[in-house]
């Protein structure tokens, strides 16, 4: 076993972990933070994504004993985060959600995307979800989602894109 | 009394979803996430082999505990499905291997212990003797004479042989003007929702019962299946749905894992849960499409089509599914190859064959995506010998309004709606002259442009009278609510279907609050688990709306009805002079709440009339007074960009016209569209599980096995035309698996003109880079083989 100690959403936490326990396992199985889902187990699919030091990761393929002295972030840590409830509105409000169980990773992927672009264009965003699966919706209504959500977070990006259109 | 019912305008109403809120906290609890104390996590040892003689299963020593195989349960019983047909061959499904293996992925032994790792390290240990046997991987070759023979007892590999043949083929193919023979093969896929199948069972002494978690598409289903293979009586299991990420069909199956796990449960007094890998899902889960059609179109010169001759191979696994088996599959494919299109004689033979790879269940659309993918095609290489345009074919040959209702030459009752008008729309969407010129301009970037189009029917709400008429030993003809109006006024509808994606949560209370007269916010849709709701088959078939809406639409009114009567006796008026509105009961002089009126009826019975029992609630089924189905329908045009030399299709425009009646939530409709043809997309172009000559499977992660993604996919336009149903309530259809039929077709279509001018031929789905270059490569080999000839002076 191992002792790690990390930051999780925002408070310490110390757990002592075998050298091949995975992040995803030590959050859902341990912390119960289950939040985080397991799509493939193999880095594809993205439902696992969490933060590492604010660098969105597949918590799938990362070992618990990597994460020592990191910051890391789930879905449950985002409760309170105003960006992401205003990318929860604009996914509930473009019906970017059918099953739900890629949801939690999508979001992760979204706040990112926003954060690095300020006026996404459609072909950036499809671009940018290209390692997250989503099953049910065919993608539109995420993309729509991220789109207005981004237009609504960098008012000023998009205004400075409708004068220059 | 609905016409007496003021509309609060939810029909209709693009309502957003009251189920969103949990999924986008990460709040919701998928099986995966139930937790019980003591939990033990099982890992399964699965045959490495496709076919063999299983002679052994050695225990690792000291674990012998921890590892279960088929001799630890001898009164297990086996859970073969299929058609109560005389002429269908079973062959026993035991949750373990007995003394034969039939697909690689089929499970041997369960290991035990606190963590899926721990119990994959018992798994490594254990040693699985099999003398392998050829293993039989085509389903057109095992039916030839001297194939290896799976199952004991079967003259040939077939499960069922069985001929669809209406009208006088021999007569239409005596005087066709034009015959023509055609091939087309579409390939194996897995079901692939994003959440794989789990189960979680523990005895519960205080109910003295056996809780059952599963991710399944129909709760009280699985519970007979269970109770069946169990031995176990239906009131000791109690089966819970929590959320489920995504079923596609692929959980409407009784799989032995589930079967495995409860037994285990029993056996050992543990919980125990089996939640499904990425890998164990595309090599034994329920795998999907894979038909061979052989068929000849008979037609006029004009381009009118008389009949059709064919023979049609599925290919269903190594064994039988329960509840249906994969004999459903063949006549639905056979029955709906005639399409939406008027034909004089149909002569299908089908073959349902087993092979040694996972067994076949359904997928969305069931075996529709392969017969339409089949006409369609054919369709289009008629239009091509006729040198007509594929459009104008289909114009000539499809259904008209003024024929409706039009029974198909297949048997299928075509209820209503405008099938050429709305390929009309789609032609007029693509802009069909446009691309036409844009061809014959050519690209610049080496790449060529295609246009394709394909008309599909989906068969909705089809009740008891069909489901006898394919002799499924499980009639699915109705389903049933509970509406319960509570002391306060607020309302649970308690339904047995289950909702895991297609936002019934919202679309069922707006249909409560459409006859109640009440705000959705108001209600709650309880469903998926089987001591909580009264009893339904789930949800597949396209059925949720129609059957499910149906139901709750008779509790509910049943419910206004006596509500008014209450709300008669309290204002001093005839029942006759009430009427809902607001959520009140209004008389000629005043108006009484429902939350007074619910308030009388479950706690102040003093306020009731005389005689009147208490509760305000009602329990009712539904099925349509015609049970043989209500067809939804649609047009795609699809215009692709095909670069010949990588072969890459690129999807650049993307037209839907449907109709599927009444819209509840046209949203929600809109989403199951688009999600259902992403997947369709899938299908035509990436989705494949190849088998080698050994029966391995070769798509085995997410790496191999391609899944559309955001950058595949185009933005849809979809239009919608609305010709409600005569029968169902409010003219809705179901409309749920229609995005996923018609995309293979409509892509291979525009995949195959983009490459008409080049000489390819591709018959075959999915059009994956390779299969595209390696079809241009070989039409190149034909040019050059013929001018070679032309050289050589004769």
């Amino acid at each position: 076993m191992n002792a790690i100690c990390l930051t999780l959403n925002g408070e310490e936490l110390r757990e002592q972990v075998e050298p091949r326990e995975i992040l995803a396992d030590v959050l859902r199985d341990r912390l119960r933070l289950t939040g985080t889902h397991l799509g493939c187990e193999h880095g594809a699919c993205g439902a696992c994504t969490v933060t590492i030091d604010g660098v969105p990761a597949r918590s799938c393929i990362v070992l618990a004993v990597m994460c020592d002295g990191k910051t890391v972030e789930t879905i449950e840590g985002t409760r309170t985060d105003d960006i992401m409830n205003v990318i929860r509105r604009h996914f509930h409000e473009q019906h970017a959600l059918q099953c739900g169980f890629c949801t939690p990773g999508m979001l992760m992927a979204a706040r990112d995307i926003i954060a690095r672009h300020q006026q996404p264009d459609e072909a950036t965003v499809r671009r940018e979800l290209s390692g997250q699966v989503c099953r049910c919706t065919g993608y539109m209504g995420i993309v729509a989602a991220i789109q207005s959500a981004a237009a609504e977070l960098h008012p000023a990006a998009a205004s400075a894109v409708c004068a220059n259109s | 009394m609905a016409a007496t019912t003021e509309t609060k305008g939810w029909i209709g109403a693009r309502l957003l979803r009251k189920e969103d809120a949990r999924h986008l906290l990460g709040a919701s609890t998928f099986t995966g996430d139930v937790r019980v104390p003591g939990l033990k996590d099982v890992a399964f040892v699965r045959s490495q082999f496709a076919h063999g003689l299983l002679n052994s299963v050695v225990k690792p020593d000291g674990l012998e505990t921890s590892v279960f195989s088929a001799a630890d349960f001898p009164d297990l019983k086996s859970i073969d499905g299929g058609p109560e047909l005389p002429s269908f061959r079973t062959a026993p499904y035991h949750a373990f291997a007995r003394e034969k293996v039939h697909f690689v992925g089929q499970i041997i032994a369960a290991c035990l212990a606190p963590t899926r790792g721990a119990a994959e390290d018992i798994a490594d240990q254990v040693y699985a003797d099999i003398e392998p046997r050829p293993a039989v991987v085509d389903m057109v070759e095992a039916l030839e004479p001297g194939a290896e023979i799976l199952h004991e007892g079967f003259p040939d590999n077939a499960f069922i042989h069985a001929t669809v043949s209406e009208g006088d083929i021999a007569a239409i193919a005596a005087r066709a003007e034009v015959e023509m023979r055609r091939s087309f093969r579409m390939n194996r896929q897995a079901t692939v929702s994003l959440e794989g199948r789990g189960v979680l069972a523990y005895w519960d002494h205080r109910l003295d019962e056996l809780v059952v978690y599963l991710s399944t598409q129909g709760a009280h289903m699985m519970r007979i299946g269970l109770s069946l293979a169990l031995g176990l009586p239906e009131h000791k299991l109690h089966v819970i749905a929590p959320d489920v990420g995504g079923g596609f069909g692929g959980k409407n199956r009784l799989m032995p894992e589930e079967v495995a796990v409860c037994a285990i449960a029993l056996k050992t007094g543990q919980p125990v849960r089996w939640i499904e890998d990425r890998r164990e899902h595309l090599i034994a889960s329920v795998h999907c499409r894979e038909h061979h059609y052989d068929l000849t179109l008979y037609a006029e010169k004009s381009g009118r089509i008389l009949g059709l001759k064919g023979e049609v191979h599925i290919d269903a696994g190594a064994y039988s599914l329960w509840p249906s088996g994969p004999f459903m599959e063949a006549s639905m494919a056979a029955r709906n190859l005639p399409g939406p299109y008027q034909m004089q004689a149909l002569h299908v033979e089908t073959h349902t064959v087993a092979t040694n790879k996972a067994p076949m269940g359904p997928y969305r659309g069931v075996a529709r995506p392969g017969a339409c993918y089949a006409i369609e095609r054919a369709v289009d290489e008629l239009a091509h010998k006729l040198g007509m345009e594929p459009a104008d074919v289909r114009r000539i040959n499809l259904v008209t309004p003024d024929q409706m209702p039009y029974r198909t030459i297949g048997g299928l009752r075509l209820d209503n709606g405008d099938y050429p008008r709305a390929l009309d729309m789609v032609r007029d969407m693509v802009d069909l002259p446009a691309i036409r010129r844009r061809q014959a301009e050519g690209e610049t970037d080496g790449r060529r442009i295609g246009v394709g189009f394909a008309v599909y029917t989906e068969q909705s709400g089809h009740g008891a009278a069909e489901w006898m008429k394919r002799k499924s030993r499980i009639v699915p003809g109705y389903e049933s609510c509970t509406a319960r109006v509570l002391p306060d006024g607020s309302m649970l509808l308690l339904v047995g279907i289950q909702n895991h994606g297609q936002g019934l949560e919202t679309s069922l209370a707006q249909i409560a609050a459409h006859e109640l007269t009440l705000d959705p916010a108001f209600i709650s849709v309880r469903y998926g688990d089987t001591a909580l709701t009264p009893f339904g088959f789930g949800t597949f078939a396209s059925r949720s709306t129609v059957f499910s809406g149906g139901a709750v639409a008779k509790a509910t009114r049943l419910v206004a009805e006596k509500a008014r009567r209450i709300g008669a006796h309290l204002m001093q008026t005839e029942y006759e002079e009430t009427r809902l509105e607001d959520g009140a009961v209004h008389g000629p002089s005043g108006k009484v709440p429902l939350a007074e009126i619910a308030r009388a009826a479950n706690v102040r019975q003093e306020f009731l009339p005389a005689g009147m029992s208490p509760l305000l609630e009602a329990t009712a089924t539904y099925e349509p007074e015609e049970s043989g189905g209500f067809f939804s329908y649609g047009a795609h045009a699809v215009v692709v960009a095909v670069d010949p030399e990588t072969g890459v299709t690129s999807l650049l425009d993307y037209a839907i016209a449907e109709d599927c009646g009444t819209m509840i939530n046209p949203l929600i409709v809109d989403g199951q569209i688009i999600g259902g043809v992403a997947q369709g997309i899938g299908t035509a172009l990436y989705e494949e599980i190849p088998y080698d000559p050994d029966g391995q499977p070769l798509a085995t992660t997410f790496g191999d096995y391609m899944v559309p993604c955001a950058p595949e996919l185009p933005k849809l336009r979809i239009a919608h035309l609305i010709t409600p149903a005569h029968g169902t309530e409010y003219g809705v259809k179901g409309m749920g698996e229609g995005g996923a039929i018609a995309p293979p077709a409509a892509i291979s279509n525009a995949v195959c003109d983009a490459l008409h001018g080049l000489g390819v031929i591709i018959r075959e789905t999915p059009l994956t880079p390779r299969r595209v270059s390696d079809a241009v490569a070989e039409a190149e080999e034909r040019r050059a083989a013929v001018s070679l000839k032309e050289e050589v002076p004769a």
